[in-house]
Parts: C-alpha cells; structure tokens; sequence
C-alpha cells in the first residue's frame, strides 16, 4: 500500500477529461431544471449523467494523486474527497439557479485551503497535491448535487428539504410531504425529504464508494487508462441504479422509472465493456501451465 | 513509504511559513464568521477544537496496512482513515444517542468518547485474537525493545526481517485512547453544529423548532462525518502508512497534524456555518 504505484499515460490527457467531466456535470446538472420548465419531473436522469461524469473525471484525478505513493490507500482519497465536497454541496444549494456553479467555486476554495494544509502544514510536498484535492473537492460535491437533483428533480435547498417536490399541481401544504399541524400552525413534514431523512447520506457513500474503487481496482503493472475510466462509469452507473430506486420515493413512478431504466442500461452497457477490456489486457499463460483438467477446454 | 524503509515524505520538522500562513486562515476564518454572526463564533471554534482532537487521537491508533495482514507489522490490517472514520462514526452514534436522551453536553461527549474508545478496543481484542489463535504469532514491537506499560521485551519474540507483529499491549492501550479522543472530538463538532442549526435553521425559515429538528439532526449528522473524513486522512497523510501507537517515532509529527486540521476544520467550518446566515437563499 505504501509503493509508488505505476499509472499508465493513457491515450486522453487529464486537462481534457477534467474539461469534459465539469462541463458535462455542471451542464448535466442544469439540465433537471427542465423539470421545473416543464412542470415534470422526466428529466431528473441528467443529474444522474453529471454526477456520473464526475466521477468519470475524478477517478483520473484519483490516478494522478496516488501514483505518487501517500502511504494512506487510494480510498483515502475518495473519502477526503466527499468529506469536504459534501460540505460545499449543501451550502451552495442555498443559491437557488446558480447552485451548480458557486458549489463548484465552494468546492475549489475548500479543496485549495485543505490541499495547500496537507502540503505545506503537514508537509507532504506533492507537486500535484493542490490542485488533486481542488479537483476532487468538486468532483465529491458535483457527485452529491447530481445524484441529489436526480432524487428529487431539484438542485435547490428549498426543495431538498422538503418532502416532495411542489411542482406537482398539488398545493403546497400537500406538496410538502403532507403538512403536520402543531398549535393550529401548519407545519412541512422536513423528516420526509432527501436531507431531513438522511437519504443524502446514502447518497454520500454511494458516491465515495464509486469514486474510490476504479482505481483501487486497476493499479497494477498493467493498468491502462481506457479500462479504468470504464470500471469508473461502470461503478457510476451501478450508484446511479440505487439512487434511481430513491428517486422513486421523490419523483412518483414515471420519472423514477425513466431514472431506472436509463442507468440499467448504461451500467449494463458499461460493465459488458469493461469485462471486454479486462479480457484484453489479461496476460495469457506463457512459461508456466496451468494443470490441464481432464475434459476440460484444453 | 515505511514499508518499503523509505523516508517519509516531509521529515519530522515543522513548517514555519505553511504554519503561520494556516493561523492566519484560521484567525480570518473567525474574523468573517464573527462579521456574518456573532452566536457562530462559539460553534466554530468547538469545531476547531474538535478537529485538533480527532487528528490527535488518529496518532494513538495502531494501524499496520498491507503489511500488518501478512504478519509483517504490529497494527491492525487497514489504512488510517478507514479506522479513524470507524472509530468515530461510532463515537458519533453514541454521542448523537446521548445527546438525544439527555441533553446535556458533558455527558453527551463522553457518550461520544466512550463509543469510539469501545469500538477501538473491540476492534483491537479480535485483531490480537487473530494474530495469536489464527497466524500463531506473538505480539511484538519492532520499534522499541520494551512495552511501556507492562515491561514485556519485545526482541527476542520478534521475528528476523519484519518490523514486529501482533498488537502489543501498549498498541492495544493506544488504540483505546485514540478512539477515546477521536470519538470526543467527532462528538463536540457534532453537537455544536447541531445547536448551530437548531435555532439558526428556525429563525431563517420561520419554523418550529420541532419541525427543523430532523433536519438539523441530519444536517449535522453529514456535516459531522465530512468533517470527520477531511480531518482523518489529514492525520493519515502526517503518518504516511503505518504507526504502532504512542511509543511509535512517528508520533513526533503530532503537532503539525494538529496545526493542520484546525486549520482545515476552521475552514470547512466557516463554509458550513454559512447554512444558517442570510447569504444566498
């Protein structure tokens, strides 16, 4: 666990997936507020394709950080990762139609100060350390406000917090999750929505575990770049399969089955690829034989 | 690195730029949370004091990696963060579980306290168990000659080209005592943002305090284990692999550590306080 780790090149450079996966999750995560354009809820899925994209991107950037040997494990990096962007999440969703964009700037800001700590306070001396913890700072929070727009159609505090979404043509006592009386003041049941029922939580570790294992998985002698992007999306897709079963709850049985078909197929998809990239970077046996079984293959 | 007894990456001394640098982002921190809301202050440096606690208490914890499976290091078989994290999410339960029931802040941190240091040492007997009945190897250091608190030696059961194996007592100890701290820190950030939100959420959205409470409970819940996670692989980035315990050379890098996750935890805790100002929304 402590080696210096070899990272193959591989074919894309980083700069180029760190453009396409930010771009894809900020553009991703805007495109649910079609939801409220059109009065439903069928396209939360693109929250889904961002916080997939995001992690797409980060378990590069994972790559990047770990091939210099922290001694620390590569799922350390994934848990600091969604440990501080869980933190810029939820404070920029306070800013209504410009949350996707002040929680990416949040989450660079946060990812600076604790990159800049770790280098230069406790010394670890990394070249690449700064900016990896920036990267992955928004990758963890782009991760969570995709999933979390994904399960309640809305990248907003307002409706994270409470129970259903209110642009249903229900009113908006009903729209929020049934209101409870309390001395004649009516009050939002806030324990049924994604925040106050802790469904975000699930949504935190769905993500961290996506983020941590690609490249977990794959270092080794040969890794290859195209493979371990694959298994990246392949773990994103199979979060996104639980996150679309949350979105039930929140969204009603149309959208939450749009949600699942979507990611069954693309996490299909994605594994049945993997598996065929596995396959060709598995080494054939050269020297030693394997015993021959008797009625076997061979 | 130590795996490999290569040197760690930054050596043992201090940093006085990085250092006098993270003062002032801590001192700035403060300043700006003070500016949005005086009653914040309060909160933040609990979260502050809190984090200096959970990268301190990282250090007690006996963690071997990789090489502790196979027998090779004293330490349980796992990277830092993983077993911080454990041992304070369980810290956190029990604080929350307390908190819940009494109330009162004294005993809701040593409820804290209590369930990281027992989840340490739970984790700790079954990793001696299987050390001693499984792999059949006894317990003993590679780093000093004799345990502090027994006065068993170490040499001559140690065995030729490995760094000590098993889980020494004074391991077992600092372990307990690193659950114990990180726990109580997990704890105090917990119920500080938790006090934060209850009467900041309320006022900002005109609610019952009964009707925010699941929300500020799960609020802080998240927050308390992203706090908790930033600051664990911080303190496992200081030790860079593995660390027997108290007794262990690498425990000389404590301070920085704690510098470090002040700083970190000031930060994230300006950014979190933010949730119950009128910025944005």
């Amino acid at each position: 666990m402590t080696a210096k780790m070899e990272a193959s090149e591989g074919k894309m450079p980083h700069n180029k997936l760190l453009t396409y996966g930010l771009v894809i999750a900020v553009v991703g995560t805007y495109l649910t507020y079609l939801n409220v354009l059109t009065g439903v809820a069928v396209f939360s899925f693109f929250g889904g394709i961002a916080a997939v994209a995001a992690i797409w991107w980060g378990s590069d950037t994972i790559k990047h950080l770990c091939s210099y040997g922290l001694g620390t494990g590569v799922p350390s990096a994934g848990m600091i990762a969604f440990g501080s962007g869980a933190i810029a999440m939820i404070v920029g969703t306070k800013f209504g139609i410009a949350s996707p964009i002040v929680t990416v700037i949040l989450a660079a800001i946060l990812g600076a100060v604790i990159g800049y700590t770790a280098n230069n306070i406790i010394n670890m001396n990394i070249p690449v350390m700064i900016m990896s913890l920036m990267e992955l700072a928004i990758v963890g929070a782009l991760t969570m406000l995709g999933f979390a727009s994904m399960a309640t159609g809305s990248f907003e505090f307002n409706q994270l917090i409470i129970g259903s979404m209110s642009l249903s043509v229900e009113n908006a006592g009903a729209a929020a999750g049934g209101a409870q009386t309390f001395l004649v003041t009516a009050i939002p049941q806030y324990g049924n929505s994604l925040i106050g029922g802790a469904a975000l939580a699930v949504i935190f570790f769905l993500g961290a575990l996506a983020l941590q294992h690609p490249f977990n998985a794959c270092l080794g002698p040969n890794e290859s770049q195209d493979r371990t992007l694959m298994l990246a999306l392949s773990c994103g897709f199979l979060s996104m399969i639980v996150v679309a079963v949350i979105s039930l709850v929140f969204l009603g049985l149309l959208a939450g089955v749009i949600n699942l078909v979507i990611s069954l197929i693309a996490w299909f998809y994605c594994y049945k690829t993997y598996i065929d990239l596995s396959k060709r970077d598995a080494y054939a046996w050269l020297d030693s034989k394997p015993i021959i079984e008797v009625g076997g293959d061979q | 690195m130590s795996a490999l007894g290569g040197k760690a990456a930054g050596g043992d001394s201090i940093n006085p730029v990085g250092t006098v640098v993270g003062l002032v982002i801590i001192l700035v921190s403060i300043g700006i949370t003070a500016v949005l809301g005086s009653s914040l202050v309060i909160p933040l440096i609990g979260i502050i004091v809190g984090g200096a606690l959970i990268a301190f208490g990282v250090h007690f914890v006996p963690v071997g990696g990789a090489p502790a499976a196979m027998g090779q290091a004293p330490g349980i078989a796992t990277g830092v963060a993983m077993l911080a994290a454990g041992a304070g999410l369980a810290g956190l339960f029990g604080g929350a579980w307390a908190f819940e029931t009494t109330g009162d802040f004294l005993i809701s941190i040593i409820g804290g306290a209590v369930g990281g240091g027992l989840m340490m040492a739970i984790t700790c007997l079954m990793v001696n168990a299987t050390y001693v009945f499984a792999m059949g190897i006894p317990a003993a250091s590679g780093k000093i000659a004799k345990d502090p608190i027994t006065g068993d030696t170490f040499p001559e059961y140690k065995s030729q080209g490995t760094e000590g194996h098993g889980l020494p007592f004074i391991s077992f100890v600092g372990g307990v005592i690193g659950g114990l701290i990180a726990g109580l820190g997990g704890t105090i950030i917990y119920i500080e943002l938790l006090d934060a939100y209850s009467t900041g959420l309320a006022t900002l959205m005109q609610a019952k305090p009964e009707a925010i409470a699941p929300l500020a409970i799960s609020l802080a819940g998240i927050f308390a284990i992203g706090f908790f996670l930033v600051n664990a692989v911080l303190a496992a980035y200081n030790i860079t692999g593995t660390i027997e315990g108290p007794h262990d050379p690498k425990f000389k890098r404590v301070p920085r550590a704690i510098i470090g996750c002040a700083v970190a935890s000031a930060f994230c805790g300006l950014i979190s306080l933010l949730l119950v100002t009128n910025i944005g929304m």
